[in-house]
């Protein structure tokens, strides 16, 4: 695969990739350098797997697969690193988080980050399986812990 | 009667999973097909596809200013350009290579 057609394959993700980011890090420079380096890490881990790919470029469907593809390798690094960094920013971003979301920053970065896949990206368990390669049980155990808190926190918040 | 029930909340605990994702294509299929048959079922879906609804509000959207779209899209391009390393098949191949280098110099 040529640049050009890594560009035209990447590109069009950047909003979804750093709307993703945003939901680990809730600060716009942190966010977009978290896509940086989540690219960067792909790059370096697959660069001869791309390199190695054809791609045909009038081929919609094709392209779309591929885009998916790259999409959730991409995710794969920015997950890992973002919930690094995520840990590393807690004291930071409990001073700096947008008031209408503290309940979901105030979740533990890995049941946040398996909360923004499933349900701001809409990943299937399969899919999210492999994204944070985290064994099927532990993905489904996050998704239900991180519904009930955020559930629980918005009851609270009625019956106050 | 009592296997009626069992079978009911056994289906009432799908609901999430259902909703998730989470159930294999088999447990899907069975489950839609018990709906079909327990029309009444489909208001505890609507509910609990309203707290779904819920938990989506409450995860934040970020959106991307013009100008932070095209920084970090200049970033992006130079490292795939950095990264990404071409061979080149052909004359013209290495020709255009050599092209892209010196634009990017």
């Amino acid at each position: 695969m040529k640049r050009k057609d890594f560009y035209q394959l990447v590109l069009p993700l950047t909003e979804k990739l750093y709307r993703f980011a945003y939901t680990l890090i809730p600060d716009d420079l942190q966010s977009e350098q978290l896509v940086i380096d989540g690219l960067n890490a792909y790059l370096l881990k697959e660069k001869k797997m791309i390199a190695r790919k054809e791609i045909d470029l009038n081929s919609k469907k094709e392209m779309q697969i591929l885009r998916r593809m790259v999409f959730k390798g991409i995710l794969r690094y920015i997950s890992d690193i973002g919930v690094r960094r995520s840990s590393q920013l807690n004291e930071q971003m409990k001073l700096n988080m947008p008031k209408d979301f503290k309940p979901y920053y105030s979740l533990e970065p890995k049941v946040r980050l398996v909360m923004s896949l499933r349900y701001d990206s809409q990943f299937t368990v399969e899919e999210i399986e492999e994204i944070v390669q985290m064994p099927r049980f532990e993905v489904i155990e996050k998704i239900h812990n991180g519904r009930f808190l955020l559930l629980n926190d918005l009851n609270k918040g009625i019956t106050l | 009667m009592i296997e009626n029930n069992v079978n009911y909340s056994a289906f009432q605990k799908k609901i999430v999973p259902y909703l998730d994702g989470s159930l294999s294509r088999e447990e899907t299929a069975e489950f839609e097909a018990f709906v079909l048959t327990h029309p009444e079922f489909e208001s505890q879906i609507k509910n609990k596809q309203n707290e779904i609804q819920l938990i989506k509000e409450m995860i934040p959207v970020a959106l991307l200013s013009k100008e932070s779209q095209e920084s970090i899209e200049t970033e992006m391009k130079a490292s795939i350009y950095n990264l990404l390393k071409e061979e080149p098949q052909g004359l013209f191949d290495i020709i255009r290579i050599k092209w892209e280098d010196w634009l990017n110099r």
